[in-house]
């Protein structure tokens, strides 16, 4: 009975899977005999047969929903099936078909009056007070059936949901989105898991400093063994950016054919080309206001000021669209502009700047700074930037870049300006360094003279002899416990991630539960006022027995639980 | 909207009936109270969502409703390849994805579709082959993929890699993954661990950065090893009752033997550690990528970068430069059935052949729902007006303030004469007010009898015209305009608003489609009908039994009349 059920389940596993069947090399690190590898999954009756486990809704879909796009596919796969955008075109009634039409495609679509840039191509917004809630629930509902109808094409058979959210969220919002999901698409269960959590995972690691940039706003999070310890957030990010760089294309085509009234860039034409040639330069620029270099390295950052290529390049933008349809040719240079501006406003004193619209660099040194020591040493190796924006080339290096200097400049040290005592503050400091650089240029000496065999140095000065019980310990630490790659800490290192959406597939592969499950019944008959307050239900099988013959199935929980999201 | 002039939606009322779910706020109940004494607004962004032309409208005859795609269940019978017109099985859909796994692809440049060409000039069709689009010219050679086959692109493609790389298949990955390890495993254990980054490093070197497709897979099975190594093996587990399995027979003699129980006590198990190398998924940002794509974009400008559009459309929406562009597999298409929500009744249900369009069930609303129509009124005949079309009125140019006559159109499709209401606010919501008066809000529409019976019946009695038999019609309140065997049409007045009062207003200029006239008008029916006239089929209506009952339906239609200019 129980093999058969077996290989109903690999078959309903799919192609992927099938790859990734038990290996040798698997099974030898584990101490144990060959065996079946479990799926994890549970009995789930009270009183079931173990035949009865093999439940056919445990299958899942993978949903990720962002305040742009919406990414949906099947765990086990590394791309979504679909990436849709919520593009105004979508949103029109049923039966109009302006879109194809040839003489509307030329046209430029204006935007509403009233309405800020960009608002008709997001779902949602964290500020309700802006939103009718009533027309996201309609946009979800028409983009979910988009979904389902043309990309999943799906058998009738009910299939769970991992959701992939945003970390906080307002509950009406939520409950939104979970009314279709529970109403329209019928899904008997939903999983939550939290966006920078799933980014974390699908980097392979436990703890890591994950900034998203989205597009309202940025988001870094720490996260330490899959928990979230700490968030801070700005403003400045994909609409920022994008509205930096209409003004910068704005400027440029006046400047082609003169200024024209109301025949301003559109939103469309600047996301093209901010994806497709827009560029951040990947090397900060020495500041001399808000970064202080010692003088021993300001030479070398001197290099990294913009040497003036001849002739300069340019980019030729085409922009059919305009009246009449032009081109534009701007200079290469021009294209960084905008993220300096929006992300990094390198122009502008630290503090200038409100609470919410903190520079990148600054922010993810803030959230590094109020991390405990433990955990800062840890996610300071472990940046994963993420988000629409971070495709933008040269971003990822020059926020690890400019991090890596403002940690250079000032430590790790919470007080921003010692007042009087500054001068002396400074001097420690410098003295400070220099015996560390001095240090570091002794051993450096050391080790070319030692490769002198006439004068032996004096005792102190030489290496430690190696012994070999401690090169024994060594070894045996090395090959039993984890590899000293992933212990890394205490240096600025990014490490690239596959995105939040592959986490969750991957999360969903391993049959991992989450803790936020709601169940489509519980939550139809309470909605979200129905979760416990706890924010932790523990997830680890309990261990009290039921009597004989009786295995708890771990499918049923007493209470569910908002986790983050309460 | 687009659609031409003049033209007639249909509200669906699921969006304010459908909120069956528990998470009604305060503030929403308060709406749908106000909601039964408002006005159906077509410009409110709620409405694009509710409004359907009414070809798109399904009737659940239990329910007596309308019903919209939002308010139907969609079960997918069959899949099939829009191109090739094969039937797909349900199995191959859940192995092998959404995708014809044939030769049908589209141009991932414009979408249409493209053809496999054989390379050889001599004979007909011998290899090298290639896909070619036909309408933007855009071939595999530009990426450097040909195939040895014409047939089975789909196959052959999954193995080939841009520029004729070989794509490793999962068990090929897996088996690479593995020798890799145990190579770096055996110099592991020969030298420390320094000598071990740097062979590491070398590999990747050599094959340049791993693909996300790699980066998953390896992920996938770190993962996968540590999730083995976690799951505890002990017996009782609610895991793996599985008596097939070597573990659980091993597990079982291991309790009856004495010695084993005390030996095989594990240690505690290690926390899940991190991935420690490449091989594992882990990815180290490295910024030379990032310098390498923007010289590249320096270089090349415009033309070798994707639009946003182009890029989503990919299977891995990750991809930057038009070298990376894979062409795309076809999206399958599904024959759906489709049930009311509320009822799980079938309303459509199309025959399983691919090629055949026709339906075995299939409940339109156009057979059940009077059909509203509305046009100009012109003083002279219809043929007169079709001759010279000189004079055929402009909808698209309505003058504002001048009253003119539209003439309403109902034809009833049921076997049932029906009682219509006509109601509408005397100006229509919005910005630019236009006045509306039906002139005759009540009237008797026929039923839809036999043709026969109306040829028959209109030599015996003069019910044709109505009361208005030889003179023509006029325009007078409370009289209906014409009449037919099962149309009745009314006049109404309109005196189109004016669009400058709105832009001399000192606000902004009109938003797009503010100038257009549309009209929302209430309908309601009446008729008698046959109790069990459902039961024996609609066209049994003779069968009267004395047992006849009174059904009524009320709905929204929004008229679109013209667009005001002036």
């Amino acid at each position: 009975m129980s093999a058969s059920g077996e290989r109903k389940v690999s078959a309903s596993l799919g192609r992927s899977v099938r790859g990734a069947a038990p290996r040798l090399a698997d099974l030898a690190s584990t101490p144990e005999a060959p065996r079946t590898p479990t799926l994890g999954r549970s009995v789930s009756s009270l009183f079931g047969s173990p035949g009865g486990s093999f439940r056919t809704d445990d299958d899942y879909v993978v949903i990720e929903v962002g305040s742009r796009f919406v990414r949906a596919g099947f765990p086990g796969e590394s791309t979504p099936r679909c990436t849709l955008a919520y593009d105004p075109d979508n949103q029109r009634r049923v039966g109009d078909y302006r879109q194809w039409d040839p003489q509307g495609a030329q046209k430029r679509q204006n935007p509403r009056k009233g309405q800020e840039w960009g608002q008709e191509y997001e779902l949602y917004r964290m500020d309700l007070s802006q939103i009718d809630l009533g027309v996201v629930e309609d946009k979800f509902e028409r983009i979910m059936r988009e979904v389902y109808n043309k990309y999943f094409v799906l058998d009738t058979k009910p299939r769970r949901i991992l959701l992939a959210l945003p970390p906080k969220m307002p509950h009406p919002l939520m409950s939104t989105l979970l009314d279709v999901l529970f109403g329209s698409v019928q899904a008997p269960s939903i999983t939550l898991m939290s966006s920078p959590v799933l980014s974390t995972v699908a980097a392979g690691l436990r703890s890591a400093l994950v900034v998203d940039i989205g597009w309202a706003e940025t988001l870094v999070t720490a996260v330490c063994e899959y928990r979230e310890v700490h968030e801070e957030r700005t403003v400045r990010a994909g609409k920022l950016l994008s509205e930096e760089m209409a003004k910068v294309l704005n400027a440029a085509l006046d400047e082609h054919a003169g200024y024209h009234e109301g025949d301003d860039i559109s939103f469309e034409e600047v996301e093209e080309v901010l994806s497709r040639v827009g560029w951040c330069k990947s090397k900060p620029r020495s500041n001399r206001r808000t970064l202080y270099f010692p003088a021993r390295t300001s030479p070398i950052l001197e290099e990294f000021e913009d040497a003036v290529e001849t002739p300069e390049p340019t980019i030729t933008i085409p922009l059919p669209k305009a009246t009449p349809p032009s081109e534009i040719t701007v200079p290469f240079a021009t294209l960084a502009k905008p993220a300096e501006y929006a992300l990094f406003a390198t122009e502008t004193a630290l503090n200038e700047f409100d609470d919410d619209e903190l520079p990148l660099h600054h922010l993810i040194y803030r959230a590094l700074l109020s991390l405990p020591m433990d955990v800062r040493r840890v996610c300071m190796s472990r940046i994963v930037i993420t988000g629409g924006v971070s495709a933008l080339p040269g971003l990822k290096s020059r926020i690890l870049a400019e991090l890596e200097a403002l940690v250079h400049a000032k430590g790790w040290d919470a007080v921003r300006n010692y007042g009087t005592a500054s001068a002396r503050h400074e001097q420690i400091l410098r003295q400070k360094r220099e015996a560390l650089e001095l240090q570091r240029q002794e051993s450096e000496d050391k080790m070319t003279e030692s490769l002198d065999p006439d004068s032996p140095l004096p005792a102190g000065l030489r290496a430690h002899e190696e012994d070999n019980i401690d090169a024994k310990l060594a070894h045996v630490a090395l090959r039993n416990g984890p590899p000293p790659v992933s212990l890394t800490g205490g240096i600025v290192r990014g490490v690239e991630t596959l995105g939040p959406w592959a986490g969750a597939s991957l999360v969903a592969q391993q049959r991992i539960r989450g803790i936020v499950e709601i169940d489509r019944e519980r939550y139809l008959q309470h909605g979200l006022q129905g979760a416990s307050k706890e924010k932790e239900v523990s997830v680890v099988a309990q261990r009290q027995s039921m009597g004989p013959n009786v295995v708890r199935g771990a499918g049923e929980r007493a209470s569910w639980t908002l986790g983050v999201w309460a | 909207m687009a659609q031409t002039f003049p033209y007639t939606y249909y509200a669906c009322d699921c969006y304010d009936s459908n909120n069956t779910s528990s998470t009604k706020r305060a503030s929403q109940l308060l709406q749908e109270a106000e909601e039964d004494e408002r006005t159906f607004d077509p410009r409110s962004p709620r409405a694009n969502y509710s409004l359907y032309p009414l070809e798109h409208l399904l009737y659940c005859e239990d329910c007596q409703q309308i019903r919209c795609p939002r308010c139907i269940i969609e079960e997918t019978l069959n899949w099939y390849c829009p191109s090739c017109l094969f039937e797909v099985p349900s199995s191959v859909v859940k192995s092998d994805g959404n995708r014809c796994t044939r030769s049908c692809f589209s141009c991932p440049l414009c979408t249409s579709p493209m053809q496999t060409f054989s390379l050889d000039m001599t004979g007909e069709s011998a290899p090298p082959f290639i896909l070619e689009c036909q309408y933007c010219r855009w071939s595999t050679l530009e990426i450097g993929i040909e195939f040895e086959k014409g047939q089975g692109i789909a196959a052959q493609l999954a193995r080939i890699g841009n520029g004729g790389k070989h794509i490793p298949t999962n068990k090929e990955r897996d088996k690479e993954r593995e020798r890799r390890k145990e190579i770096e495993g055996r110099k592991s254990r020969d030298l420390l661990s320094p000598s071990t980054e740097s062979t590491n490093t070398d590999a990747d070197r050599a094959d340049g950065p791993p693909s996300h497709d790699d980066l998953f897979s390896n992920l996938t099975a770190f993962y996968k090893s540590q999730v083995d190594a976690q799951t505890p093996s002990n017996p009782f587990s609610s895991h793996d009752i599985n008596f097939s399995s070597p573990s659980a027979y091993s597990r079982i003699m291991n309790l009856y033997s004495t010695t084993g129980s005390k030996k095989n006590k594990r240690n505690k198990p290690s926390a899940m550690r991190e991935v420690a190398s490449s091989l594992e998924g882990l990815t180290i940002h490295d910024p030379a990528n990032d310098a390498a794509a923007i010289e590249r974009i320096k270089k090349e400008g415009w033309g070798v970068t994707l639009s946003p559009a182009q890029k989503h459309a990919q299977i891995n929406p990750n991809v930057r430069f038009v070298d990376e562009l894979r062409p795309l597999a076809t999206l399958l298409c599904t024959k759906r059935s489709k049930r009311c929500r509320s009822c799980r009744q079938i309303l459509t249900k199309p025959e399983s052949k691919i090629t055949s369009t026709r339906y075995k069930i299939k409940l339109l609303a156009l057979n059940h729902i009077p059909r509203l129509s509305i046009r100009a009124l012109n003083a002279m005949p219809p043929a007169a007006v079709a001759s010279r079309t000189a004079d055929a009125f402009d909808y698209n140019a309505l003058k504002p303030g001048m009253p003119s006559h539209f003439l309403l159109h109902i034809s009833n499709p049921l076997f049932d004469p029906i009682k219509v209401t006509l109601a509408t606010p005397s100006t229509t919501p919005g910005r630019v007010q236009s006045r509306v008066t039906i002139l005759c809000p009540q009237f008797d529409v026929g039923a839809n009898t036999d043709i026969w019976d109306d040829a028959l019946s209109s030599s015996l009695s003069p019910i044709k015209r109505g009361s208005i038999t030889d003179q023509a019609p006029q325009i007078e309140a409370g009289k209906i305009w014409d009449r037919g065997r099962n149309w009745t049409s009314v006049a109404v007045e309109i005196v189109p608003g004016f669009t400058n009062a709105v832009s001399s207003d000192g606000r902004d200029e009109l938003e797009e489609d503010e100038d257009v006239l549309e009209i929302p008008i209430f309908v309601r029916i009446e008729y008698e009908t046959d109790a069990g006239a459902d039961e024996r089929g609609l066209g049994d209506s003779r069968g009267s039994k004395g047992e006849k009952e009174r059904r009524e339906e009320a709905f929204w239609t929004v008229v679109g009349v013209g667009r005001i200019k002036g």
